[in-house]
C-alpha cells in the first residue's frame, strides 16, 4: 500500500525544504518515495538535481526517490477539461471572466494539487507519497478544497440566481421575481450579469466530476500522516495551532510539529568567557535571547497540544544537495516515527 | 485637502502588516491625521496597533490615528449608497448579502470594492495620510488591476463612473505610494522583483519603494577559530548576514528594518519598527 505523508504549515518557515528532506531519508530507508513540491526555489530544485517537471521523474542519482511539481497555474483548466464535455470546456477556458475567476479562488490550486497527489497514491507504483502544501492558510486548505471547489462550481451564485432548483436558462433573468437583480442592472449594466450567469452554467456541468472526485480525495487524505512545520515566530506559530483548532474533519491529527531553524539550547544562559571581543559576546546574548524564545514556543505548543516535537536546527547555509537534505534531518532532534 | 495614501504590500510572512502599522505610527508622531485599514478582514493590523478587534467604522487608536478593517458586505453597502448613490440598501438587506455573493464571484467586482473603500478614504480628504495593509503580493495585482478590469468589462452601468477617480488617484505619483516588504531571502526576493516588474509594466500605481524586514547587523568582529557557543554564534551569524547581504544586492532597497531578536508583542514590534522610520525620514 501507498502511503501518504503530508507536510503542512505557512509560507516562508522551510515547509518545502522539510518535505524534500523527509522524502531523501525516506528514499535512503528503502522506501521507493515519491516527492510532490509546490514552489521550490532555485536552490532547492537544484539540491533536487533536475528540473522539476509536472511528471514524476525518477531522481538520476538518488536510487528509490522520484520528483514532481504540483502545478498551480495549469490546474484550473486540468480541473474543467478534466470534469466536463471537450466542447464546454473550451468555452470555458475560452471565456473571458475564465481567468479573473479562478484566479480569485485560491481553493483551486488546493485541489488541483490534492487531485495530482490522490492521483499519484492510486497509482501504487510508490511505498511512499511526501506532499508539500501550496501555503494558502497553513495548508488547511489543502483539505477543505475539495469541498470549496464542489460548493463552486455547484454554482452557490446560481443557486441565488435561480432559487434551489435549477432551471433552464430563460429563467434566469427574471427580474420581476428578483429586487437584487434590478439592482445588479443599475450598478453593473444587464448585459455583464448574464454573461457571468452564463459562464456559471458551463462550470456547473463539471460539478458531478468534481464532487465524486472530491469524495475520493478526502478519503485518501483522511488516511494521511500530517506533520505541521513552523518557526517560533508569531505568525506561523499562529497558523501552526489553527491547524489543532480548526482541524478539518478529512484530516488526521499531525503526528509532529517541525520547528524549523532552531538554535542550540546550550546558548540560552551562555556567558561569554572573561576577556571575550565585546561585538562577539553581544552577538552570542542577542542570538542567546532567540534561543530562549525558540524554546519557549516549542514546549508551549507541545504541552498544550501533546504532540511530538521536532527541532531542526538552523543551518548556517540552506542545503544545496541531497546529502545536505538528508543531514538536516539526521541532526533533527525527537523525530517520531512517520512511515 | 489632499491625502496621501501608502498601500504596504508583500509575501506572506515577511511582516507586511508590522511595516504597516509602523508607518501608521511614525505619521502620528510626526502630528498626521492618520487611517489605518486592514484591507483582509481578520487580516494582522489591528494587533501591531494594539487594537486587535477592528471594525469597519474607524475607531480611534490614541491621538491622530483612527483603524478600521473591510467588512465586505458593510463596504459593499457603503459603496452603493455612497459612491454609485442608490439608497434605502438597509431596507434589502438580504438583497445586499445576496449581492456580496455574486460580487465574491465575479472578476473584479469585489477588488473594486475593497480597494474602492480604501481610495474612498483618501478621496474624502479629512486624513493626511492613509496607511492600508493590502493584499499579499500574489494577489495584491488584481486589486490595483480592478478599476481597470471593471472598464473593460462592463460596457454600462453606474459602476463606470467610479473606477476612473480610482485609478486617477492610484496613478497619481504625489498621492499614492506602494511599498513592497521583503524578507532578505531567496523567494520573497524573487517574488518582489516579479511584483516590481509587473507594476512598472502595468503602470496603475503612482511610486514604489522597497522595504527589507528582519536584516541582521553586521557582526563587527572577526569569526573567531575556537569551539564554544561565542564561535558558534558568530559562525552563524556571519553566515546568516552574508547571505542576506547577496538577496538584499538584488533589489532597490530604500530602508532595511532591524531583526529584533527575541519575544516582542506584537504592539512594541510596530513601535519598534516605526522608530527607525521615523530616524530615517
Amino acid at each position: 500500500m501507498t502511503r501518504a505523508l503530508v507536510v503542512t504549515g505557512a509560507g516562508g518557515v522551510g515547509k518545502t525544504t522539510i518535505s524534500a528532506a523527509l522524502a531523501v531519508t525516506a528514499a535512503r530507508s528503502g522506501l521507493r518515495t515519491l516527492v510532490l513540491t509546490v514552489d521550490p526555489a532555485q536552490r532547492l530544485s537544484t539540491a533536487l538535481g533536475i528540473a522539476i517537471g509536472n511528471e514524476p521523474e525518477p531522481h538520476p542519482e538518488e536510487e528509490g526517490l522520484w520528483v514532481a511539481m504540483l502545478d498551480a497555474t495549469a490546474s484550473w483548466q486540468e480541473v474543467v477539461r478534466r470534469h466536463t464535455d471537450p466542447e464546454v470546456a473550451e468555452r470555458l477556458i475560452g471565456n473571458e471572466f475564465f481567468e479573473a475567476a479562478t484566479s480569485h479562488f485560491p481553493a483551486s490550486q488546493s485541489f488541483a494539487a490534492a487531485e495530482q497527489a490522490a492521483t499519484y497514491i492510486d497509482a501504487r507504483a510508490w511505498d511512499l507519497v511526501v506532499i508539500d502544501t501550496p501555503p494558502a492558510a497553513g495548508g488547511i486548505d489543502f483539505f477543505t478544497a475539495p469541498a470549496k471547489m464542489a460548493d463552486l462550481v455547484g454554482g452557490r451564485l446560481l443557486r441565488w440566481l435561480t432559487g434551489a432548483r435549477l432551471p433552464g436558462r430563460r429563467f434566469l433573468f427574471d427580474r420581476t421575481a428578483k429586487p437584487v437583480l434590478r439592482l445588479a442592472d443599475q450598478v453593473l449594466g444587464s448585459n455583464l450579469l448574464e454573461r457571468i450567469a452564463e459562464f456559471f452554467m458551463d462550470l456547473r456541468t463539471t460539478y458531478d466530476g468534481v464532487a465524486k472526485r472530491g469524495r475520493q480525495i478526502e478519503r485518501h487524505m483522511k488516511r494521511a500522516t500530517t506533520v505541521v512545520v513552523t518557526t517560533s515566530d508569531p505568525a506561523p506559530m499562529r497558523e501552526a495551532v489553527r491547524f489543532f483548532h480548526a482541524l478539518p474533519e478529512v484530516a488526521s491529527r499531525p503526528a509532529a510539529v517541525f520547528f524549523n531553524r532552531s538554535l542550540p539550547e546550550s546558548w540560552i544562559d551562555a556567558k561569554p568567557p572573561r576577556g571575550t571581543d565585546a561585538a562577539l559576546a553581544t552577538n552570542l546574548i542577542r542570538w542567546g535571547v532567540e534561543a530562549q524564545k525558540q524554546r519557549s514556543a516549542r514546549r508551549e505548543l507541545g504541552e498544550r497540544y501533546r504532540v511530538a516535537i521536532v527541532t531542526v536546527p538552523w543551518q548556517r547555509r540552506p542545503p544545496t544537495d541531497l546529502d545536505s537534505l538528508a543531514e538536516l534531518i539526521e541532526s533533527a532532534d525527537g523525530l517520531p516515527r512517520l512511515w | 485637502m489632499s491625502s496621501r495614501l501608502v498601500l504596504v504590500s508583500g509575501k506572506g510572512g515577511v511582516g507586511k502588516s508590522a511595516v504597516a502599522a509602523a508607518y501608521a505610527l511614525a505619521a502620528r508622531r510626526r502630528g498626521e491625521r492618520v487611517l489605518a485599514i486592514d484591507m483582509l478582514d481578520g487580516g494582522g493590523l489591528g494587533a501591531h496597533l494594539g487594537e486587535p478587534d477592528l471594525a469597519f467604522q474607524p475607531r480611534p487608536i490614541g491621538e491622530g490615528l483612527e483603524a478600521s478593517t473591510i467588512d465586505r458586505a458593510e463596504a459593499l453597502i457603503e459603496y452603493l449608497r455612497v459612491q454609485v448613490g442608490i439608497p434605502a440598501l438597509a431596507t434589502i438587506g438580504p438583497a445586499a448579502r445576496a449581492f456580496d455573493t455574486l460580487a465574491s464571484t465575479a472578476p473584479a467586482i469585489r477588488e473594486v470594492v475593497t480597494i474602492g473603500k480604501v481610495l474612498w478614504e483618501v478621496k474624502r480628504g479629512v486624513w493626511d495620510l492613509v496607511v492600508a495593509d493590502a493584499a499579499p503580493t500574489g494577489q495584491i495585482g488584481s486589486y490595483l488591476r480592478a478599476a481597470r478590469t471593471v472598464r473593460e468589462l462592463v460596457a454600462s452601468g453606474r459602476i463606470l463612473d467610479q473606477v476612473e477617480w480610482m485609478e486617477q488617484i492610484l496613478s497619481d505619483p504625489d498621492r499614492t505610494r506602494l511599498v513592497l516588504v521583503t524578507l532578505p531571502e531567496e523567494l520573497p526576493v524573487v517574488e518582489t522583483e516579479e511584483t516590481i516588474a509587473w507594476v512598472e509594466a502595468e503602470q496603475l500605481v503612482g511610486s514604489l519603494s522597497v522595504v527589507a524586514n528582519r536584516v541582521l547587523p553586521p557582526l563587527d568582529a572577526e569569526v573567531p577559530g575556537r569551539d564554544g557557543p561565542v564561535a558558534e554564534a558568530a559562525a552563524l551569524h556571519q553566515s546568516l548576514w552574508e547571505e542576506q547581504q547577496q538577496w538584499l544586492g538584488h533589489l532597490p532597497v530604500e530602508l532595511a528594518l532591524p531583526y529584533l531578536f527575541g519575544t516582542h508583542t506584537p504592539a512594541e514590534v510596530a513601535e519598534r519598527l516605526a522608530d527607525v522610520l521615523e530616524e530615517s525620514s
